[in-house]
């Protein structure tokens, strides 16, 4: 058999250096070269990540017993020797860059497999890779000064259960550095200045957010093959929305970055809500923020410990206390009170007159009040049980107004109430009471005193001057950071904050884990949840219409309108198929219905993928969450490709 | 009085099960003659004597309050029914039998469930004194809490002690248990740390016998050494318990009430704070013998409002029925309501957001409801539409396009088009229920008589706070509703509709019992397959097909679903030909 030399590029071997040449016959195999290119470098070192790449064609030879003729590998190839993991800059759902190394050689899903693997993030079949939106007029300095986390020296562990160190996956607990990239990974950013906000890219039309994605990875082929190079930047975000078992218990990473990311879709109105979802969006961000500042070290994992500590504490304390009986009697029968000269107005009555001021005196979940504190101890001039009524403050710091509304439901019907306090302190203690009482709670109940420090952290908001909120600390939030560009047009800070705060009595209660499951289901309960755009041409139509793919549906939209013109779920559907020489997708569903359509915005290969994508996610089920069905992955979503 | 009756709890608590038998049954008596007094003024023809009745017992361990509107106990008593009060008699048997059980508790072999399966757990009442108070004295929550906080105390001691004492017997035993002694303390720890979180109160002096265990649990050496003093920490523990469940009892506020069945007879019964409604269905369905179906329910009707509601499964049955004011026409009526579940029989009727009704296959429907209520969030069915909505206090109605979120209720404004940010708030639902209106096309001048309300279940009356809707058909009408059901409940509502439809299933189980001995012969052969054939095509009833299989296999209880679902569909297509009563 004839022998002819075939040139390969080491790039070990330096940028300047001339491509190997080494002999070969047409019969040996991919190993046998990889072999005498190690014996032909001299170099000691390991090879065994390093694998050929073919330019001409962009393709791996990854199957070391291959024959080059089986290849079809000439004299003319030009080969390069090169790592298969190489690293990437990643740019995460919150906005955070990491450098990593990822697998370049296998098909895009494995790849971010090994990613999320490293990240520990679990179901890594929800995530992929999108190339990013390009930043206009971006300055070289700007770059430069971008913050990236490096996890390239981590090695990538091959063990499937994370072990758990110090309440993080052990790969994690090396270094301070890697340290600080997983505190990165599992606690959420705090709100971003307004002028950030309102700097990004924002999706202006349906148009627009069909072009995104058309941004997708093609999850059946390699990062090399994609023209992705090693130090490229690449997007990792959450693909389908269909959140498999959130677990937070062993989702920290996960569900952080899934919080960051529907964050950002509200802030940027990738998704629609109204104005009441909005504040109540806004109050969560300031919650969830608020709570993990102040809990840092306590990973969502196990508070438990700190907590039997206290318990252990307030248990001696108990102990000691128990020889006074009496006196414990005593603070059991008389239920804490607050008492206070208040004024009240009730606008229901059709008088002018105007807030008058009474004795008030809040006692269980009611509210008496008296003509003086003389006359406290008789029959009160009027009682009202709260129990079930609506709260609500109106409160300016500036102007020295701190009302609290109050809507008390009676047999005929709601009355209206306005109490008048002095000052941010008794503001924030009859507000705290009222609204226990709305839940049925009395004030000896323990959430009291933080519910007033809730108030109160939440009125000193309306202090900071607007212009220097971008100073930021936790304390000290513009609530413009918590809502999109539209509402800081709409409402001043001054003005927003009331609104926020109405949303967030609500809420305030909710631990950090639990705010962030609330803010996530508030999210993924908005109609148009879920649904990934793209503009298609309808076969037998002339003019260009929008494809929406949704986690358990396709809907079909006027782009003119912007109306849902059909909808089709994929439970009656019975086969779908790709042409892929006329680029056209085929559905069938259940009664004969037939549609077809080429894609306009994005390729046809990453609608089949998502439309395949969701029908995949449908098929996991909960019994054996762990093992993911590759194979069945790239059945669904490869095409022709894959088969 | 109110520290009085603390100081007696406390009292009370500490002394020995005998002592306690004694003033219970010394309680229990009094109620008896209570209930003399109650035949008497009966017979007497002037009941409203009953309210005069001593509102207080000496022994003051019990707190009834008793409360029901005057309206319906006049009524009931001028009827002068004495199967009622045979049924209230019965109850009160019940309980005195129960009373006795607790007097004397069986001696702590027996652990307790964790606190949070304690409370789901039935307790039988103890005791009570009728009071004509409505309200709950003022010192219930310092009560209450003392209540929770010791339980959570002795339970957790007593897991503790269980535990610790294990150790001393054996090591091995001890890691059957937890991973380490110490971490098996741990978590005995943990469950009273919620207590002790959650006020700030001392606790009474019931605790203090614990306290020598407790700074020794953490190592295992002394554990063995005081084993003794484990043991008395146990027995104590017990004792504490056998007195909280006693407290507990005092505390439960009962309520007789009348419910209306659908032949226009009533019956009256009683009713305990702490029963959802679902079990109030189960006690009237074992009573009743009318055949169990999952439609059953209670439907509350505001005669003044001209509305109406099914209470849903999981809502408490007293708290709603308190709503209702002294002198209240209302009623409760116990009747088979087909739209209660119709939802979940039909659901592509409701889900979609479709025009039309369809049929959808059983498969798909379990996959539609599976997706719309057992994901991570519920989906709410994207209902939007014109309706007619009347104005506050005014009487005109005006055609407004409102749209469902899980949020709540939006509408359109004027000139704008319908993008989520442009919309208005035009209600959100924490607050209110939903009613179905009746007759407003008359009472209103409705535009049509498909009507619902929303309002605050504490409003009786007329008032600018409750909203009224019109809807121009039925199928609309009971979608709005429904939509409005699932934003409101979520997923509780399937699980309503799963509970009520497992005892729809359990009470077919039984009723087979008596004649599976005739039909096993032929079906228990047979294979399961052919049982949901048969009972598909069989127009009888469910109840022949499913009777003699007794492990029972996925597709007979599919069919049980297929038939309640034709039922289902069947009766909404009658009731469509009658739409008001």
């Amino acid at each position: 058999m004839a022998v002819w030399d075939l040139t390969v590029a080491v790039e070990e071997l330096g940028p300047e250096a001339p491509p190997l040449s080494i002999s070969v016959t047409s019969d040996l195999h991919i190993g046998g070269v990889i072999l005498k290119i190690v014996e032909k470098t001299q170099m000691k070192k390991d090879w065994s990540d390093h694998a050929l790449w073919w330019e001409q064609k962009q393709q791996w030879l990854l199957r070391p017993a291959w024959t080059l003729d089986k290849c079809g590998i000439h004299a003319d190839a030009r080969l390069t020797f090169t790592p298969q993991h190489k690293p990437l800059r990643l740019g995460l759902p919150n906005g955070m860059t990491v450098r990593l190394r990822a697998c370049f050689s296998g098909p895009t899903f494995r790849t971010v497999m090994g990613i999320c693997k490293l990240l520990s993030m679990r179901h890594p079949e929800e995530l992929s890779l999108l190339r990013p939106v390009e930043e206009k007029k971006k300055k070289k300095d700007k770059e430069a000064q971008e913050e990236v986390y490096d996890l390239t020296g981590v090695p990538l562990t091959s063990g499937s259960v994370p072990n758990l160190y110090n309440g993080m996956p052990a790969h994690f607990a090396d270094s301070p550095q890697t340290e600080a990239v997983y505190k990165m990974l599992s606690i959420s950013q705090p709100p971003p200045a307004p002028e950030v906000i309102a700097k990004m890219y924002r999706p202006a039309s349906v148009v627009d957010k069909a072009h995104i994605h058309s941004r997708w990875l093609d999850s059946s082929r390699s990062l090399m093959q994609q023209g992705i190079q090693e130090n490229d930047r690449l997007w990792l975000r959450f693909k389908y929305y269909t959140f498999h078992e959130l677990e937070p218990k062993y989702d920290a990473v996960r569900l952080t970055q899934l919080y960051e990311q529907a964050r950002w879709a509200i802030l940027l109105e990738d998704i629609d809500c109204t104005e009441e979802e909005m504040m109540l969006f806004g109050a969560l961000q300031y919650h969830i923020n608020k709570v993990s500042q102040s809990e840092p070290q306590a990973m969502m994992s196990c508070p438990a410990m700190d907590d039997l500590d206290s318990a252990l504490q307030s248990l001696e304390v108990k102990m000691e206390g128990e020889s006074s009986s009496m006196d414990m009697l005593e603070t059991m029968t008389t239920a804490p009170e607050l008492h206070d000269y208040l004024k009240i107005f009730r606008p229901k009555r059709l008088t002018l007159k105007g807030y008058k001021q009474y004795w008030f005196v809040f006692k269980d979940a009611s509210i008496s009040y008296f003509k003086s504190k003389e006359e406290g101890f008789g029959e009160p001039i009027q009682k009202m049980d709260l129990k079930g009524c609506e709260v609500a403050g109106d409160v300016n710091v500036a102007g020295q107004k701190f009302c609290i509304k109050l809507l008390i439901p009676s047999p005929e019907g709601m009355n209206e109430v306005y109490l008048r306090c002095e000052n941010e302190q008794q503001y924030s203690r009859w507000m705290a009471a009222c609204r226990l009482a709305a839940k049925g709670k009395s004030l000896a109940d323990s959430s009291f005193s933080s519910e007033v420090k809730n108030i109160q952290a939440f009125l000193s908001m309306q202090h900071s001057n607007p212009g220097a909120a971008s100073a930021q600390n936790d304390e000290n939030i513009n609530t413009h950071s918590l809502v999109s560009p539209r509402y800081h047009k709409k409402y001043k800070p001054k003005q927003l904050t009331p609104r926020i705060l109405e949303a967030y009595q609500n809420v305030a209660q909710l631990s950090l884990t639990d705010a962030i499951l609330r803010f996530l289901q508030i999210w993924q309960a908005l109609p148009d949840f879920g649904v990934s755009f793209f503009v298609v041409r309808f076969k037998g139509s002339r003019k260009d219409e929008v494809l929406g793919i949704a986690p358990n549906r396709l809907i079909r939209i006027d782009l003119g309108v912007g109306d849902v013109v059909k909808t089709w779920r994929y439970n009656n559907m019975r086969q779908w198929n790709v042409n892929w020489d006329i680029r056209q997708v085929a559905i069938e569903f259940d009664g004969n219905v037939n549609i077809a359509f080429g894609c306009v915005t994005a390729d046809c290969k990453i609608v089949h993928e998502y439309i395949g994508g969701y029908i995949f996610m449908s098929t996991r089920s909960r019994e054996q969450s762990d093992t993911l069905n590759e194979e069945l992955f790239h059945k669904l979503t490869g095409g022709h490709e894959a088969l | 009085m109110d520290q009085l009756s603390d100081d007696e709890l406390d009292h009370a608590a500490e002394e020995d099960s005998d002592k306690e038998d004694q003033d219970l049954d010394k309680m229990f008596g009094a109620w008896l003659g209570e209930l003399d007094k109650l035949t008497k003024s009966l017979d007497d023809g002037k009941p409203e004597k009953l309210r005069k009745a001593p509102l207080r017992q000496e022994t003051n361990l019990a707190n009834f309050s008793y409360r029901f509107s005057m309206y319906n106990i006049n009524e009931a008593l001028n009827q002068g029914d004495p199967v009622d009060l045979d049924a209230l008699m019965a109850d009160l048997c019940s309980i005195e039998q129960e009373l006795s059980s607790i007097g004397k508790p069986n001696s702590g072999t027996s652990r307790l469930p964790p606190p949070g399966e304690a409370k789901l757990r039935q307790r039988p009442p103890a005791g009570h004194s009728v009071s004509g108070h409505g309200r709950p004295l003022a010192s219930n929550f310092s009560l209450d809490d003392i209540t929770a906080q010791l339980e959570q105390a002795s339970l957790s001691m007593d897991e503790a002690a269980q535990q610790s004492s294990a150790g001393a017997v054996s090591d091995h035993e001890v890691r059957s248990l937890g991973r380490s002694p110490r971490s098996s303390i741990n978590s005995a720890s943990a469950g009273s740390m919620d207590s002790l979180d959650m006020e700030k109160p001392p606790r009474p002096p019931e605790v203090d016998g614990l306290q020598q265990p407790a700074p020794q649990l953490p190592s295992q050496d002394t554990i063995a050494v005081c084993l003794q003093e484990e043991q008395a920490a146990k027995l104590k523990a017990e004792k504490i318990r056998v007195a909280l469940e006693k407290i507990k009892e005092a505390q439960v506020k009962k309520l007789v009430i009348r419910v209306h069945m659908s032949d226009e007879s009533s019956k009256t019964m009683m009713v305990d704070e702490r029963q959802t409604v679902r079990q109030v269905l189960d006690s009237l369905l074992d009573k009743s013998h009318c055949g169990y179906s999952p439609d059953w329910s209670l439907v509350e009707t505001i005669t003044e409002l001209q509305m109406e509601r099914i209470f849903e499964d999981h809502e408490n049955l007293v708290e709603n029925l308190l709503n209702w004011t002294r002198d209240s026409h209302n009623k409760l009526m116990f009747t088979e309501r087909i739209e209660k579940y119709a939802l979940f029989k039909n659901p592509q009727n409701y889900l979609l957001g479709r025009k039309e009704t369809s049929e959808m296959a059983d498969r798909n429907k379990e996959a539609l409801l599976e997706e719309c209520f057992c994901g991570s969030s519920v989906s709410v069915p994207e209902m939007e539409g014109v309706l007619w909505l009347k104005e506050d206090g005014k009487k005109s109605w005006k055609k407004r396009y409102f749209l469902l979120r899980a949020s709540g209720i939006y509408y359109v404004p004027k000139g704008k088009a319908k993008a989520s940010r442009d919309l208005v708030c035009f209600l959100q639902l924490d607050h209110v229920n939903v009613y179905h209106g009746q007759d407003y096309r008359s009472k209103y001048k409705a535009p049509t008589d498909y009507c619902l309300a929303l309002k605050h279940p504490q409003i009786q009356k007329k008032s600018q706070y409750i909203k009224y809707l019109c809807c121009d058909d039925v199928r609309t009408l009971h979608q709005w509703v429904n939509g409005i059901r699932i934003a409101k409940y979520g997923k509780q509502l399937y699980m309503n509709y799963q509970e009520a439809m497992k005892r729809t299933e359990a009470a077919y189980d039984w009723s087979s019992l008596s004649s599976s001995s005739i039909k096993s012969g032929s079906s228990s052969s047979s294979l399961p397959e052919s049982h949901s054939n048969h009972s598909t095509q069989s127009d009888s009833g469910v109840s022949d097909s499913t009777c003699s299989s007794h492990a029972r296999s996925q597709s007979v209880v599919s069919s049980i679903f297929s038939e309640a679902w034709k039922r289902g569909t069947q009766m909404e297509e009658s009731s469509k030909v009658r739409v008001s009563p």
